[in-house]
């Protein structure tokens, strides 16, 4: 072969190269059926029981099935349970499963897997907890048949079955859910209406999930976790991109179909966009939340808290996070979602109106000694660092000296555990946000107990909260949860369990040829299409 | 030769194993917990501090030190803490991209910047070398996610041409391969082609002062040759060895140019496990970027006696 022959030979293998082979017409033949889809976050593991972050959770929502579902008024729905009968006494509960229900792999699923998965969850969800310590017996009675047998009545069953926050009851075959609840599963077999292609999966940047043809969707209409689960792709491909900016473009292109979480200053752009739907994404939003530490000065004082408390101007806190979009935020006098059954603003005055003057004044009272505010603000999240610069010129503004650390998220998270003083290691005061879905009801709203050492960082103690949290656990009806919280809501403004900085929203935005995206807690694929 | 091959190689030993141990306490003595991140807000300290022994995180610094070490001896860089697979496997994902990255960079930056600096260095003075030496300057100035973003927006947004995001395995094709890479490379070559041509023009300035060029010139040899084939080849000692180096600087810039591209790399890997706290992952990472550190500048040492006979090892 001469040089001429040779380069004539390696110019044609490198056209036929380059034209693809036979990939090209294999992605153009699934791209119609294929939902590509941004996340809020990075998969990085895939056990929701394990591993309890919202993105983790959405995932799993396609993958296992649950037993009931939350719906958009907040009612648990069946949802692989066909139905359930409680004893006279409140004290056992009987649950029978839907006929026909499969695992990804083939098996029927049985009241073994229920009742392994159960008890998998039950250590690790705070309602899950509860059960766990008035349980009596919880086994199978048949195939498709188990019982509950407690000690005490407890009315929230259903709820704590529906629920849609971390952990949620994600039913497993039972060889898996016998998995130590503090170990990761390896094997990610559920009974949902999406198979997770493990092969496929890069964390950081893919995960892929596959249409379940042996799904057995409930025929009522599909509403939040509730209803059926009807998928209209074959595929739906999480696409990460981590920067928000590409991310933006890459919707624009058509690259991808559907974000999560667009940043507020890129929305104007996207409304812009002829091809381009935005909305909000969850209505039950944020809410924005300082911390300070309970056990050392200067805020183991309740004065200093109220102090703080009354300085604060939730519009500062808000327009830091979300910028002038007036249809993002709202002040919330209190601890629970708007919008949502229980929420109240009973005892919120003081978060009502910013009175700088008068929390001078109860600084003065309280006798503080001019003790450093170690502030620790994640600078890597965009809401805590906003909110943590607020804080800082807040402290300043009413005498306050401030050690502003600024650090990430990882650190944040380690150092907020250590109970040493804040000038050995510890802290005064830290910036995070709760998911409005997890503020709705006391049940999965750690942040909001006040029992001492077992709460949450800052450890509160602050019994009138817990007398109203048990009081609503036990309530026989809405109106009565509804006085408890109240009066949970005044005590906890009082004592300031903690401080909250306002309530937010975000947006979702999607390709015009996708339809039956809604608004919810999280991303729901039922019913979405793709043209 | 081989002698000193085998020489440099085993010397890579000491250096492997320092930087093994200095990772390992950096990371010991980091403040963080991937047990807090795992266990999500909602978790209970205790609930922290169960996952974190599961994690074996809760063990002395001597006897996880001394697992980790005996592990990577034995070729297992461990599992990771969050994606529970094995971070060899974690690399084997990446490492297409980023090397596809690396050396379609390497490449576009060598082929654009050295004849750049070498005529740059020929015309010194005119507004050929004035435009080429604005451009390194403008190269090292702006950032690599500023350029990043410009071009993502002419190229894929306005004009079309080109994906905004993602990566196609070389696997699906050679032009969706490629397709991808422009502007990411682009991007990334950008610094690159600036210190290459500033170098290779401050080297070549001094040769063509010397004596062998001008009777060269003389002789009548046509200019390319004079430029390409008797310059050139005597200026390429520093011009390698800043490529060698360069390597770092790709490194680094690969990062930031696979967030702004979304290119599923090893520099993601490694952000995205930092800011998690993921020990295994960020150790078998930063142990292999330095191998091929040391492997890199074995090699550079190896073509040092292609471009310049006088050298023997």
């Amino acid at each position: 072969m001469d040089r001429r022959t040779f380069l004539k030979s390696a110019t044609g293998a490198g056209l036929a190269a380059a034209s693809g082979g036979l990939a090209m017409p294999a992605l153009a033949q699934s791209a119609g059926k294929t939902l590509r889809f941004v996340p809020q976050a990075n998969l990085a593991n895939f056990d929701p029981i394990w591993g309890t972050q919202y993105v983790v959770r959405n995932a799993a929502a396609l993958v296992w099935d649950t037993l009931y579902g939350v719906d958009s008024k907040f009612q648990p729905q069946r949802q692989m349970v066909e139905s359930e009968e409680v004893s006279s006494d409140g004290l056992t509960w009987t649950f029978k499963l839907r006929s026909g229900l499969k695992f990804h792999d083939g098996s029927p699923v049985t009241s073994k897997d229920v009742v392994a998965s159960l008890v998998r969850w039950s250590a690790r969800d705070p309602m899950g907890l509860m059960l766990r310590a008035i349980q009596v017996e919880l086994s199978p009675v048949d195939e498709r048949t188990w019982k509950w047998v407690l000690k005490e009545p407890y009315p929230k069953m259903l709820l704590a079955l529906a629920k849609n926050n971390s952990p949620c009851t994600f039913i497993m075959p039972e060889r898996i859910a016998k998995t130590d609840p503090f170990t990761q599963i390896t094997e990610y077999i559920g009974s949902g209406p999406m198979k997770f292609l493990k092969s496929d999966w890069v964390p950081g940047a893919k995960a892929v999930f596959e249409k379940f043809a042996d799904y057995k969707p409930r025929s009522e209409k599909a509403d939040w976790l509730a209803g059926g689960k009807n998928i209209l792709v074959d595929r739906i491909e999480w696409v990460i991109i981590p920067d928000a900016a590409t991310a933006a473009a890459a919707l624009q292109s058509g690259e991808v179909d559907w974000w999560e979480t667009p940043l507020a200053d890129l929305v104007p752009t996207l409304r812009n966009h002829k091809d381009i739907n935005v909305d909000i994404g969850d209505p039950l939003g944020n809410i924005g939340a300082f911390r300070m530490n309970h056990l050392f000065p200067p805020f183991n004082n309740p004065k200093v808290r109220q102090a703080v408390l009354t300085a604060l101007n939730q519009e500062d806190y808000m327009r830091a996070v979300v910028g002038d979009d007036d249809k993002l935020w709202k002040a919330l006098p209190g601890f629970f979602t708007p919008g949502t059954p229980l929420y109240t603003e009973q005892g919120g005055d003081m978060l009502k109106k910013r009175n700088v003057a008068e929390a001078k004044k109860l600084l003065a009272e309280s006798g503080y000694k001019g003790e450093p505010v170690v502030c620790i603000v994640a600078q890597d999240m965009a809401a805590t660092k906003s909110m943590g610069d607020v804080t800082a010129e807040l402290l300043k503004s009413i005498g306050m000296k401030v050690d502003f650390v600024a650090t990430d998220w990882g650190t944040v998270g380690a150092r907020r555990a250590q109970k040493t003083p804040p000038d050995q290691g510890g802290w005064s005061m830290f910036h995070t946000w709760h998911a409005g879905a997890d503020c709705v009801n006391p049940a999965s709203y750690t942040a909001i107990r006040a029992n001492g050492d077992k709460a949450w960082f800052g450890w509160p103690n602050v019994p009138a909260v817990e007398t109203e949290v048990t009081n609503w656990f036990k309530a026989k009806d809405l109106a009565e949860e509804k006085a408890a919280i109240g009066r949970l809501n005044q005590a906890a403004v009082e004592n300031v369990v903690y401080a909250p900085t306002g309530f937010y929203l975000s947006y979702q935005a999607w390709r015009k040829n996708v339809s039956g995206v809604v608004s919810g807690p999280l991303p729901f694929f039922w019913d979405v299409s793709k043209a | 030769m081989l002698a000193f091959v085998v020489r440099r190689i085993v010397t890579t030993i000491p250096v492997m194993a320092f930087v093994a141990l200095f990772v390992f306490s950096l990371l010991y003595v980091a403040p963080g917990d991937p047990a807090a991140i795992i266990a999500g807000d909602q978790a209970s300290p205790a609930d922290v501090e169960r996952i974190r022994a599961s994690l074996g995180l809760d063990r002395p610094y001597l006897v996880r030190f001394g697992e980790w070490t005996w592990r990577v001896v034995q070729g297992d860089l461990g599992t990771s803490i969050f994606t529970n697979l094995p971070v060899t496997e974690l690399i084997r994902q990446r490492i297409e991209p980023t090397l596809s990255l690396m050396i379609l960079t390497l490449i576009f930056a060598v082929v654009i910047a050295v004849p750049m600096g070498v005529i740059a260095a020929w015309k010194a003075g005119s507004w050929i070398d004035k435009s080429a030496m604005a451009f390194a300057v403008f190269g090292f100035s702006v950032p690599v996610f500023v350029v990043g973003y410009l071009l993502a927006w002419v190229f894929a947004l306005k004009l079309e041409w080109l994906p905004v995001q993602g990566y196609t395995p070389i696997s699906n094709g050679l032009w969706p391969w490629f397709r991808n890479l422009i502007l990411p490379a682009i991007t990334l070559g950008l610094v690159y082609i600036a210190l290459i041509a500033r170098i290779t023009r401050a080297t070549m300035l001094e040769v063509l002062q010397q004596d062998y060029v001008r009777t060269a010139q003389a002789k009548g040899v046509a200019q390319k040759d004079v430029l390409f084939l008797h310059s050139l080849k005597n200026a390429a000692v520093p011009i390698v060895t800043i490529i060698g180096i360069g390597i770092a600087l790709l490194i680094g810039g690969a990062v930031v140019t696979e967030s702004v591209f979304a290119i599923p790399g090893l520099g993601r890997l490694t952000v995205d496990a930092i800011l998690r706290r993921d020990y295994p992952v960020i150790q078998g990472v930063v142990l292999m970027f330095s191998l091929v550190y040391v492997l890199v500048n074995l090699l550079i040492d190896l073509t040092y006696t292609l471009v310049d006979p006088r050298i023997r090892y």
